[in-house]
């Protein structure tokens, strides 16, 4: 406390002397041992402002070590400390004492890998630590949080920042950096002499050991007396763990960098630099997109709306200057004299060693040769690095052909990532194996990036090994629902309470049914239908109340809205929620009572909507039914029981309502899908087949249809602004040519002016001596169609599904698999009063975030979906060995045509053209279009025989090859199955009657 | 403005004791009550102060914003004022009833650091005609308890002596587009030079003598008081008459003279403290409201 006095003739006493009050730390805050200081510090705003911001900040005394059993620190009741009493971590040669580690922030940044290992127990992860990694690495962040949440790792954050004694102010002239580090050394230093005191009384020695990598910290801490250690001699020194040391990320010291070996990429320039020149227009920032066929060639998308130079080419090694696929980077453009145009060549990185350069050289000058000049491009140079958006990627090792090297190249299994070289010592063990590489750095020096290992996934064809790479390459979440997950869900065991029946209806009495296809376990949608008094039908879709379970918010609908949807593999599924909820409470089994959210229909018998209501309810669902047996039981004229009763009026009201829709212009499309017969025993397919339709499936998903439209439209009057919905775009004309052209080669016409005409125009497309052709068009149809996706409506005015032909519709029926429906349910849910809103549900920008997730999971989902099928397919073709086949042409390529065989539904590709092969005689005509081949010209549509075997000659990417069979084209003569790659051969036969046509 | 009604019995006790250079508190003509000195005592402003003088109680908190240069002053920055008279003050002040006698202090104010050199308003230019430091003085008058002007001046100057203005730099780059650049270093900051900044001495003429730092009953026996700027030096950069009674011209002299020689040892006085505090540095323990 400090008072002036001011005072200009000091010859009398004044009036009052200040008086002396006890100083404020007392009288601020409830606590006795709170104190309270503040930070202040200095931002600028985005308007350019400079404003002053302080935060009261609170030191406090009763902050407990961590440490097990602490005797000098208060116990906090209900929470488990983290560092055990006595360190049971590796034994390390360096300290064989008990110990606790204490890593710094770069340490926890780039060693994250070696952390999560279960071999690292007893780490002090300080606050400092954790905030600084927070604002630089989120992934990482969450990383460790979840380490620390893992009371198997023994990790304790310590919040030395509100510590008494661990607290300090940034000093004059010191860095916010510099005084970050030094709040770790005055850390660690304050366990070291408080972990003294312990020992005193149980004759113990625990150490706490700094971990850093930065050099001058580590001399710093070594001066104030405190045991530091880099990692990699932490690492090291462990005797029994010599395999972790192959995790270890080789960060070199920045600055110190003595080169050896010549510098073979030009430097990056830094951030501020590119910033300012991205202002100025010299630099464009884009994202790198690597070309897969060719690993000397990139394009970067720029950013913005600019119209010209949307696209630029990247060609050569030093122009591609270390970017990686997907970074954002800035791009320098070449003078106009030295754009060139994207080859159309395939190369395949296969250099060793780094010696190669000269020959890199001789490659890209393949790449300028044979240019045509109206084919140049904006091209450029990469000069700096914006942001990296490396992930650990999936892939196999290529061991050095040098024995006992522990240096060796990692193959991606991205072709548009490059290869890492990574440092193992376990070359052998890995040989085979899929494994998981993180990058950690490019040196200018180095043809490859330098990474480490961080994970084995199992050998490379084996089928849970590959289903795991397949997930981790399309980013699905997967991992086990963490304990903090769990721990929303109800406790078990579950039953529905009073409290819950309020705002409910209790529709028990209903004979309620479920459809379902066989195996299903996660139903969300059961149906009924009743007549009621007056003649008119009462129609009820009930959907499982899923937002009853998941409330906004809390871990577990956090964890829902990042997974987004379900995932479907063959033999496997990903849940988004977790079981208890997907196969149990929320699922509408039979005889039980669970939670629904109803929309009930009053309808006449022309299934025209009377009356929509929308209840929470309680069901009791009386039959859960496979698609068979629904319609085993509509059929069968004996049984009248209720439920079949039920499903009669069911089946003939969707079949009025069916009509109605592709009266209105909805499209029927068509997809080929595939169904595996699975070994009850191995789970390998023994069997593929198409899906079968039956009429009840449609029935059901007519009734879908009707509660998405009726719901859309009830949450898009109530909440113009917040509306979760789903629109489909109306493809742009063009889309249809190929659609067009390949119907007129078959002598029909398809109009594509609006959906309905399509859709009639489609209808009409029969040919009598051709039944697959009109299924084989609506194939085509499909995928000229654009990705649905969910929108919320305040941030778009084009609401139309083009392919439901309804101004308006959501997905409101399938909760338990997609996030979205729980969203719309929420929304309803307060539409009709029957629950209370939160304020991310009224934020429109959050909305769009959300539904950028989620469509982008649901497109990965798709591919991952995909990708299992193409996987299960080559499992089943491996048994099968060489299969002949009959296929349909879907579309020519200028080398090749893709075909269809119905009967797998398996598309693929049919090359004439490749490596170490004379290339048969090509001729293209784009118009019909069609591709002969030597003398046999090949139509969209033709019938042919394929043969389909599979090719294992690259472990890493097995595909199916086909080949044809026939007609038989005339080239090499090599037969149709010996030739280990597509092309085809062998006198043409059918030719004459096509060249007619 | 805030005032006592006095009984003619009290009033002529009042001037009787001036007439012999005692008054009611037992200060001579030309003694300054006690003040209370404290800075930094608002966080979150570039500078601070608070000072009690007798019963008058006043903040300063000083603001550095960036802002455009005056036109006719591209390389200078520039002060603001703004006074609010807090009602706790005197339940006159409550509503607008305040608004005159502030905006009247502020034209005060104005006019004395108009005075060329009273600040270095130079040092507030970071980048001439385009961006300067805007200095914001808001003065919240807490209590009055007579001599207003002059707690408000001491106030201000050690408000402006402990203002702290983050130092910044401009980059420009090839095309001659500037970007402003914030040292992240939070010590690195631009003092102000008050020696200069004047303060204020109010000379209420009471009877045939005059007195300084008039307490509200002394005010209220006043019919007409001169308002004098001094700076630390003795020089006189302003002056102004207030009251509806007149002054003849050799009080007149009398009074600057008066004024010159008290306004000096405040100064001193006050610069004394000033530094006395700052020398304490962070160990200082902070006294605020609620001392």
């Amino acid at each position: 406390m400090r008072r002036g006095r001011a005072t200009p003739s000091p010859r009398r006493p004044g009036g009052r002397a200040a008086s002396r009050r006890a100083p404020r730390g007392t009288l601020g805050g409830g606590r006795a041992g709170a104190m309270l200081t503040s930070r202040t510090f200095l931002k600028r705003t985005r308007a350019g402002a400079v404003v002053k911001v302080v935060r009261e900040h609170y030191l406090r005394d009763d902050i407990p070590c961590g440490a097990d059993a602490c005797p000098l620190c208060p116990v906090r009741p209900g929470q488990p400390l983290g560092l055990e009493a006595r360190p049971s971590g590796a034994a390390s040669s360096l300290c064989p004492g008990p110990h606790y580690l204490l890593p710094d922030t770069n340490l926890l940044l780039h060693q994250i890998d070696i952390l999560e290992d279960p071999v690292i127990k007893n780490v002090i992860v300080l606050q400092t630590v954790l905030q600084e990694v927070r604002s630089r690495s989120a992934p990482v962040y969450k990383r460790i949080r979840d380490v620390i949440g893992n009371p198997e790792k023994h990790f304790y954050s310590f919040t030395n920042e509100h510590h008494r004694e661990t607290y300090i102010q940034q000093e004059q002239g010191e860095s916010s950096n510099d005084r970050n580090d030094r709040a770790i050394r005055v850390a660690v230093k304050w366990y070291s002499e408080h972990l003294k005191k312990i020992q005193n009384e149980e004759n113990e020695d625990i150490q706490v050991i700094f971990l850093t990598n930065d050099r001058n910290n580590k001399e710093k801490a070594l001066e104030e007396g405190i045991t530091a250690y880099t990692c990699e001699e932490y690492i090291k020194s462990l005797i029994d763990n010599p395999d972790l040391v192959d995790r270890l990320a080789c960060v070199s010291d920045e600055g110190k960098e003595i080169e050896s070996g010549k510098i073979i990429f030009p430097e990056h320039i830094p951030l501020s630099k590119l910033q300012q020149g991205i202002k100025s227009g010299i630099y464009l920032q884009g994202t790198y997109r690597a070309s897969r066929e060719n690993y000397l060639e990139a394009t970067v998308w720029v950013h913005g709306d600019a119209e010209e130079n949307k696209e630029i080419i990247i060609q050569g090694l030093k122009h591609l200057n270390r970017a990686v696929h997907e970074d954002i980077v800035a791009v320098e453009l070449l003078a106009k004299d030295e754009w060139v145009a994207p080859s159309s060549v395939v190369l395949q990185d296969d250099g060793q060693n780094e010696d190669d350069i000269e020959m890199e050289e001789e490659k890209e000058n393949i790449l300028k040769a044979s240019v045509n000049k109206n084919m140049l491009r904006p091209t450029g140079k990469v000069v700096g690095i914006i942001k990296r958006n490396w992930r650990p990627f999936c892939g196999m090792l290529s061991k050095s052909q040098i024995k006992e090297a522990r240096r060796h190249l990692f193959i991606p299994a991205d072709r548009s990532i490059p290869r890492i070289r990574i440092e193992t010592r376990q070359a052998d063990k890995l040989e085979g194996q899929r494994i998981i590489v993180a990058i950690d750095g490019w040196p200018r020096n180095s043809r490859y990036p330098n990474g480490h290992f961080v994970k084995n996934l199992g050998s490379a064809g084996d089928k849970e090994t590959e289903t795991e790479v397949l997930l981790l390459e399309h980013d699905v979440p997967h991992q086990p629902f963490s304990q903090n997950v769990l721990s929303f869900l109800p406790k078990m065991p579950w039953s529905i309470t009073e409290k819950d029946m309020k705002y409910r209806e209790d529709l028990r009495h209903l004979y309620v049914c479920s459809v379902d296809p066989p195996g299903c376990t996660d139903i969300d949608d059961a149906l009924h239908c009743r007549e009621i008094e007056n003649g008119n039908l009462e129609v009820g879709v009930h959907i499982a109340d899923v937002s009853h379970f998941i409330r906004p918010g809390n871990a577990l609908d956090e964890e829902s809205a990042r997974r987004g949807t379900t995932v479907y593999l063959c033999e496997k599924r990903i849940d988004m929620v977790p079981e208890l909820l997907s196969s149990n409470l929320c699922s509408l089994r039979s005889n039980v009572d669970r939670l629904a959210f109803s929309c009930i229909w009053e309808m006449n018998q022309k299934a025209e909507i009377l009356k929509t209501r929308f209840t929470k309810s309680i069901i009791n669902s009386k039959a859960s039914l496979t698609y068979a047996e629904a319609q085993m039981r509509i059929d069968s004229a004996a049984m009248n029981d209720d439920i079949t009763v039920s499903l009669r009026g069911l089946n003939k009201l969707a079949k009025i309502l069916k009509k109605k829709r592709i009266d209105n212009g909805a499209l029927t499309l068509s997809s080929p899908e595939v169904r595996f017969h699975m070994d009850s025993e191995t789970h390998d397919p023994i069997d593929l087949q198409t899906k079968e339709l039956r009429e009840t499936n449609s029935m059901v998903e007519e009734f879908m249809l009707l509660a998405n439209v009726s719901v859309a439209q009830k949450i898009y009057d109530e909440f113009p602004e917040f509306a979760l919905l789903r629109k489909h775009p109306a493809p742009p004309p063009s889309n249809y040519d190929i659609l067009v052209k390949a119907a007129k080669s078959k002598n029909l016409e398809i109009k594509t002016d609006s959906a309905k005409a399509l859709a009639e125009s489609l209808d009409k497309a029969e040919s009598p001596d051709f039944p697959y052709l009109n299924t084989l068009l609506r194939i085509l149809t499909t995928r000229c169609m654009m990705q649905a996706v969910y929108f919320c409506s305040g941030m778009d005015s084009d609401f139309h599904h083009y392919g439901l032909a309804s101004p308006i519709y959501t997905h409101f029926t399938s909760p338990i698999r997609r996030y979205a429906d729980i969203i719309v349910h929420r929304l309803l849910a307060v539409a009709i009063g029957a629950d209370s809103t939160y304020p991310e549900l009224t934020d429109k920008h959050k909305l769009a975030d959300l539904c950028k997730n989620l469509n982008y999971r649901h497109k990965m989902a798709q591919y991952a979906q995909r990708a299992s099928v193409a996987f299960h397919t080559q499992l089943f073709f491996k048994t099968k060995g060489v299969v002949n086949e009959d296929a349909y042409i879907l579309f020519v390529r200028r080398n090749a045509v893709v075909v269809l065989i119905p009967k797998y539904g398996l598309e693929g590709t049919v090359f004439f053209e490749e490596k170490d092969k004379p290339t048969p005689k090509l001729d293209y005509n784009s118009e019909v279009p069609s591709l002969t081949v030597e003398d046999t010209t090949l139509c969209v549509f033709d019938k042919v025989t394929v043969s389909v075997t599979l090719d294992a000659s690259n472990i890493q990417h097995q595909k199916i090859r086909m080949e044809l069979v026939e007609p038989k084209i005339l080239a090499s003569g090599v037969p149709a199955h010996l030739s280990t790659e597509t092309s085809s051969n062998n006198e043409p036969e059918k030719k004459k009657k096509k060249l007619q046509q | 403005m805030a005032s006592v009604v006095l009984s003619d019995a009290e009033k002529l006790y009042i001037i009787h004791g001036v007439q012999e250079d005692l008054r009611v508190d037992g200060r001579g003509c030309e003694d300054y009550r006690c003040a209370e000195v404290e800075t930094d005592v608002v966080s979150n402003t570039s500078g601070s102060a608070r000072v009690k003088l007798g019963h008058t109680d006043i903040l300063v908190g000083v603001k550095a914003e960036m802002g455009t240069p005056k036109l006719e002053k591209p390389d200078e920055g520039y002060l603001e004022f703004f006074v609010d008279c807090s009602a706790n003050a005197t339940p006159e002040f409550e509503g607008r009833g305040g608004e005159e006698l502030g905006t009247e202090i502020a034209s005060t104010l104005y006019r004395i650091f108009s005075s060329e050199g009273s600040v270095d308003l130079k040092s507030l230019c970071i980048n001439p005609g385009e961006h300067c430091w805007v200095l914001y003085v808001d003065v919240l008058l807490l209590e009055c308890g007579g001599n207003l002007f002059d707690a408000i001046s001491i106030t201000v100057k050690a408000a402006l002596f402990n203002t702290r203005i983050p130092k910044v730099r401009v980059l420009e780059d090839e095309e001659g587009s500037k970007e402003i650049e914030l040292s992240d270093d939070p010590y690195d900051c631009i003092r102000l030079n008050v020696e200069d900044v004047p303060c204020i001495v109010t000379l209420n003429k009471i009877g045939y003598r005059h007195v300084v730092d008039a307490t509200l009953q002394e005010e209220a026996c006043s019919l007409a008081s001169l308002l004098i700027a001094i700076t630390s030096k003795g020089a006189l950069t302003c002056m102004k008459k207030i009251g509806k009674g007149s002054l003849d011209p050799e009080s007149i002299f009398e009074m600057m003279e008066t004024g010159k020689k008290v306004g000096k040892s405040l100064h001193a006085s006050l610069q004394k403290v000033l530094d006395e505090e700052e020398s304490l540095g962070t160990t200082r323990q902070k006294v605020g409201f609620l001392g």
